[in-house]
């Protein structure tokens, strides 16, 4: 650097230097300050302080970095969404197929299958016909259409909760707190006919009553089901519909890390090879003499 | 300073082989044969190779050239310079300066080729994986694959019923054949046949005749138990199948078409 | 070590189609390898909650 700037005096470089830092440090503190207030503003307009934020629940498969979902409560979780949710909510994008060897026998998907009435048709006169469902079907939808849904339930219209984890800020946590979030109604607020108050729900009031009590499900596998058990299948359950090759993905994950690696390590050795010719030259300088 | 002066031994004073090898800022300076002081050193290595040129000398004169009668080249010997230690880009082969590298050449090589084929092979396993999950895109999806295939209840269809069912938007044909069809379909005279199948080969246990139900002619669906051969008859232009689905009298060209089928205890699935 | 290095440079890189041949076989038993190990480490970490821990109980 002295060599460089050998001619010019270091003071006067320095000078300009610590300007342009000032000018650049003070513009940083106006934008950070605009952008900051910007995003307050925002932030004041989703009257999030009337919302409850869920707590982060410690989920098996969050527990550890290749951890799978917990399949045994995926499948309990089927119990209590087939007997408790699906009578408002629907899973239209969810087919039994999709239970065959991840959490059902093929014959018990068939028996669960069978146990919907499925239109199907037109048969040779043209006409509808109801039959048992197959594996290639969908879970049912229990209105017919979204205004059905709606006059069935006060105005308010069930989502369909094949993707809901995916859907709601704070997935599974939210949903899991929702579920078990029930309180009575603080003071100063006024919950009317057919809705009910819990803080988790944006705004504070639902209008779906609370749905999970302790042993409202008898599960097949013998599990005790308090509430907070039903709604950590549940929210299990709706965790494996959302994302159905989650824990095909993990396993994914563990073998590119070790490629990865492996190519990574290689393009590393790959760049000292190529440019050790260039780190390791040797450049020796004369200095010119002067003549004053 | 080193200064390095050698008379050539016939033509001197007239030629003369001079060569200066200087240090670092060194000056420089004219020096002759007859300009030689206490600084002139010949080292007793000093051999030269040829007429032209020298090689280094106990690792300190870098260079020597020749001229005629005048001052040769001036090349710096850097003995004076640090330099700095490369051992970072060293292998551990080549840091014995006393082993030639063609000794360690194989052994270099080979690491280097190693990691260049590990690269490959490891690329290779992370492209075909990346490829094949390109291509299965353009495969049939789940859910198209799960209406492909049908299942058959064969315990509801009675001895000599014909059950239609439809499979991938085509009428399928389940017929459940009686004794004497069966005995019938296999008597018939294979050379007789215009697409010549023998009754065997169009299914896989005698008493189910599994067909698509489709007329080969120009693709109405056949009525069943009907027409000259106690088959199939298409009432579009009068195609006559027999109970194995073979084409015997009328317009169409070759036998009804068996898919894929297979037997599932008393089910038969098919696709 | 150097013995076997060399070994291996003369045998397997010394020539183009030997260092292809080497890369592809490399590459199948990388995969195999790769495969099985990361298999059965993950089926470690997840004993007892994948379908096929659980799935004894429902078959008959």
């Amino acid at each position: 650097m002295s060599l460089k700037f050998g001619r010019l005096s270091k003071s006067s470089i320095l000078g300009v230097k610590t300007v342009i830092y000032s000018k650049l440090i003070s513009g940083g503190i106006i934008g950070c300050g605009i952008a900051g207030l910007a995003v307050a503003l925002n932030e004041s307009v989703k009257a999030s302080d009337l919302t409850l934020h869920p707590p982060k629940y410690p989920w098996y498969h969050r527990q550890g970095f290749f951890n799978t979902l917990d399949m045994a409560s995926v499948r309990r979780g089927y119990q209590v969404y087939k007997q408790i949710c699906a009578a408002c909510h629907s899973m239209r994008f969810v087919a039994y197929r999709e239970l065959v060897n991840n959490t059902h026998t093929e014959e018990e998907a068939k028996a669960e299958a069978a146990e919907i009435l499925v239109t199907d048709g037109p048969d040779e006169t043209g006409k509808m016909f109801q039959r048992p469902g197959k594996l290639s079907d969908r879970f049912p939808n229990p209105y017919p259409n979204e205004e059905a849904a709606r006059a069935a339930n006060n105005g308010a219209y069930p989502p369909d909760l094949s993707y809901i984890v995916l859907a709601r800020h704070g997935g599974e946590d939210y949903v899991f707190s929702l579920l078990t979030g029930y309180t009575d109604a603080p003071a100063g607020i006024t919950v009317d006919d057919g809705q009910y108050f819990n803080p988790y729900f944006p705004g504070g009031l639902i209008s779906m009553a609370q749905a999970l009590y302790n042993d409202v499900v008898v599960y097949d596998d013998g599990t005790p089901a308090s509430a907070s058990q039903l709604a950590k299948d549940v929210c299990n359950f709706l965790k494996w519909t959302g994302e159905p090759n989650y824990n095909e993905r993990m396993l994914r994950v563990m073998r590119i890390i070790i490629y990865g690696s492996a190519i990574f390590l290689a393009c590393w050795y790959g760049k000292r090879h190529a440019w050790s010719v260039l780190k390791s030259r040797k450049i020796m300088f004369r200095e010119k003499k002067t003549v004053d | 300073m080193f200064s390095v002066v050698i008379k050539g031994n016939t033509l001197a004073p007239h030629l003369k082989a001079t060569s200066y090898a200087v240090g670092h800022k060194a000056i420089l300076a004219a020096v002759n044969a007859s300009h030689e002081g206490e600084e002139h050193i010949v080292s007793q290595d000093f051999k030269p190779i040829d007429a032209h040129s020298m090689r280094l000398i106990n690792g300190q004169l870098k260079a020597v050239s020749k001229s005629v009668n005048a001052i040769g080249q001036v090349r710096y010997a850097h003995t004076d310079i640090k330099i700095p230690s490369f051992d970072a880009y060293r292998r551990e082969s080549t840091k014995d300066p006393k082993k030639s590298s063609l000794a360690t050449d194989a052994d270099r090589k080979a690491f280097t080729y190693l990691m260049t084929a590990s690269f490959a092979a490891t690329s290779a396993v992370f492209a075909k994986s990346v490829i094949r999950g390109a291509v299965s895109t353009m495969a049939p999806s789940k859910d198209v694959l799960a209406l492909a295939k049908i299942e058959v209840k064969l315990d509801e269809i009675p001895e000599g019923k014909n059950l239609t069912v439809k499979w991938r938007g085509k009428p399928l044909f389940i017929r459940h054949r009686s004794a004497a069809e069966i005995e019938k379909e296999r008597a018939v005279d294979v050379s007789s046949l215009r697409h010549p199948e023998p009754d065997d080969q169009r299914v896989k246990q005698d008493k189910w005749l599994i067909v698509i139900g489709v007329c080969t002619h120009l693709g109405c669906v056949p009525i069943a138990n009907q027409g000259d051969f106690g088959g199939y008859f298409c009432p579009c232009h009068g195609s006559h199948y027999d109970a194995s689905g073979r084409i015997r009298k009328g317009p169409a060209p070759l036998n009804l078409e068996v898919p894929p089928y297979e037997f599932v205890g008393d089910t038969v699935v098919v696709g | 070590m150097a013995g076997f290095m060399s070994t291996t440079y003369n045998l397997l890189f010394k020539r183009t189609s030997t260092t292809i041949f080497t890369i592809f076989v490399g590459a199948l038993l990388c995969e195999r390898t790769v495969d099985y190990s990361t298999q059965a480490v993950f089926d470690h970490i997840n004993r007892g909650k994948q379908w096929k821990d659980i799935k004894h109980n429902y078959e008959k």
